[in-house]
């Protein structure tokens, strides 16, 4: 399929937009910020039949607060997430990450429900959506299910979306008014780079540099985003000095499971895993003390 | 072939084009536009920055058929001689550009940057802003310097006043 035949549907809603989801028997693929869709048709990687244009859904772009849960649409893009109120003050984790796509053009145009769709396993808002328990809905014309991120990505660039579903929304738990969160990248530069490790995490803080509850993602470690749960184990265990921190740190360069490829070698991103994590949580613990 | 209607530099243009050709080479081949370049062609070094409602982007990674009833914005839009808006003669000025391949789309990248702040911004907002738009030849100091001085001018001389 050469870049000139591929055909394009704008739909105007929601609705249209999952009836000709449904429409079997042709290659049809969503584009919505492109940043990443557009350099793959380029790449020759992906040619659809039809390019299915939702980049101006305007109802599936928005950040709300509702009952237990931020509700966040899938069009939401990363500039919108940086600028909003609402995540700074209750996942600034989340918008931490978001600051780390790209350059301004990528956060202007990139998405969230792209960066998830993509499934990259150096996508950036990644691990930030892992520790705030972010859960995704994804509709097809005659259904709808709820599913925990975990549950979604099943390897580098494959997920268990359908041909006829979309995701329609993110959820996330906002942080507590004692919660707090970072998110630490390597690239090899710092604008424009893709992530060599990257780290997220989320603490819920107790008196007394005590950490109640926490939780840490990493990226670019694994075929997926993975769960730290050895170290989030170690959070709990008692004040989080610098021995307890310089402890986990060792046990995260165990924990996780990174393969050498063009960007870096595995043995470098163990050692940066580890750095990283221990620099984001004396981050952390920094801007708690300071609050 | 789909016929595209879209605003460029303030006027209502159609094409008819594949849907999927990129905006930047709409621009280039079918509008006449030069001033936005193809370098990378992947989003990396923001030669081919245009204004889509006001907001930069990539045009080499915009479909055409996304851009479809948008307000778009080009260097050539946002001035040319002799009515070249302060960005453009601070550069001239500062003697920021030299082979001048980086410079339309960095002048769209700081014009967007630009009309959103009211002080004179520190090198490193400016780093950050323009984090997206390479430039092979300048080191960037003096174009730093010439944001910082159109900065200056837009913050003493309002438009109105110009
Ligand atoms: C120069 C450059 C630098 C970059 N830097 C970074 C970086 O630092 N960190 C990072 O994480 N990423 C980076 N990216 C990748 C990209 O910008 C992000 O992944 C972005 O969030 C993708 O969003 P998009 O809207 O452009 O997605 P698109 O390209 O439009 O789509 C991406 C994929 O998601 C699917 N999709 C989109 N929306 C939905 C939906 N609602 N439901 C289901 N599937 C959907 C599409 O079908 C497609 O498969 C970079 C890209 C470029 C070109
Ligand atoms: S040509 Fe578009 S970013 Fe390089
Ligand atoms: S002036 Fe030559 S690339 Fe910038």
């Amino acid at each position: 399929m050469l870049v000139s035949q591929i055909d394009m549907i704008t739909p105007s809603s929601l609705s249209e937009c999952l009836n000709q989801l449904s429409k079997a028997g042709r290659k049809h693929k969503l584009i919505a910020g492109g940043t990443d869709a557009a350099v793959r048709m380029k790449e020759g990687k992906w040619r659809p039949e039809i390019w299915i244009n939702i980049k101006n859904l305007k109802e599936l772009r928005y950040i709300e607060e509702r009952e237990d849960f931020i509700h966040i649409g899938p069009l939401t893009t990363h500039t919108d997430m940086i600028q909003s109120q609402l995540l700074q003050r209750k996942a600034d984790v989340l918008v931490e990450a978001a600051r780390e796509v790209g350059a301004t053009q990528m956060q202007n145009m990139g998405t969230i429900g792209g960066n998830i769709g993509t499934a990259s396993p150096a996508g950036d808002t990644l691990p930030a959506l892992y520790v705030l328990g972010a859960m995704l809905e994804l509709t097809s014309l005659t259904n709808k299910r709820t599913l925990p991120i975990e549950e979604f990505f099943t390897g580098p660039g494959r997920t268990v979306l359908k041909e006829n579903e979309m995701i329609t929304k993110i959820l996330i738990k906002p942080q507590k008014p004692n919660g707090l969160g970072i998110f630490q990248k390597l690239g090899p530069r710092k604008a424009q780079s893709i992530s060599i490790v990257n780290v997220a995490i989320s603490l819920t803080m107790d008196n007394d540099r005590k950490c109640a509850e926490g939780k840490i993602a990493f990226g670019s470690v694994a075929p997926t985003i993975i769960r730290a749960r050895k170290c989030e184990s170690m959070l709990t265990l008692g004040q989080l000095n610098e021995e307890l921190i310089q402890n986990i740190a060792k046990i995260a360069w165990k924990e996780v499971m990174p393969i050498s490829d063009g960007r870096a070698t595995a043995t470098y991103r163990r050692d940066m895993a580890s750095a990283l994590l221990e620099r984001g949580l004396y981050r952390l613990i920094r801007r708690w003390e300071n609050q | 072939m789909k016929s595209i209607q879209f605003i460029v530099n303030g006027k209502e243009r159609t094409v008819v084009c594949p849907p999927a050709k990129t905006l930047l080479d709409v621009l280039r081949e079918d509008l006449g536009l030069t001033a936005s370049k193809e370098c990378c062609g992947k989003g990396e070094c923001g030669s081919c920055s245009v204004l889509i409602n006001k907001e930069v982007v990539c045009s080499c990674l915009v479909l055409a058929g996304q851009a479809q009833n948008q307000v778009i914005t080009t260097c050539e839009g946002v001035g040319l001689s002799p009515n070249l808006d302060v960005i453009q003669e601070s550069f001239i000025a500062e003697g920021a550009t030299q082979c001048g391949y980086c410079t339309p789309g960095i002048i769209v990248s700081a014009k967007a940057f630009l009309d959103e702040v009211d002080t004179i911004p520190s090198a490193e907002e400016i780093k950050t802003a323009l984090g997206g738009n390479l430039c092979r030849c300048t080191g960037y100091t003096k174009i730093i310097k010439a944001v910082q001085t159109a900065a200056s001018k837009k913050i003493s001389e309002p438009e109105t006043a110009r």
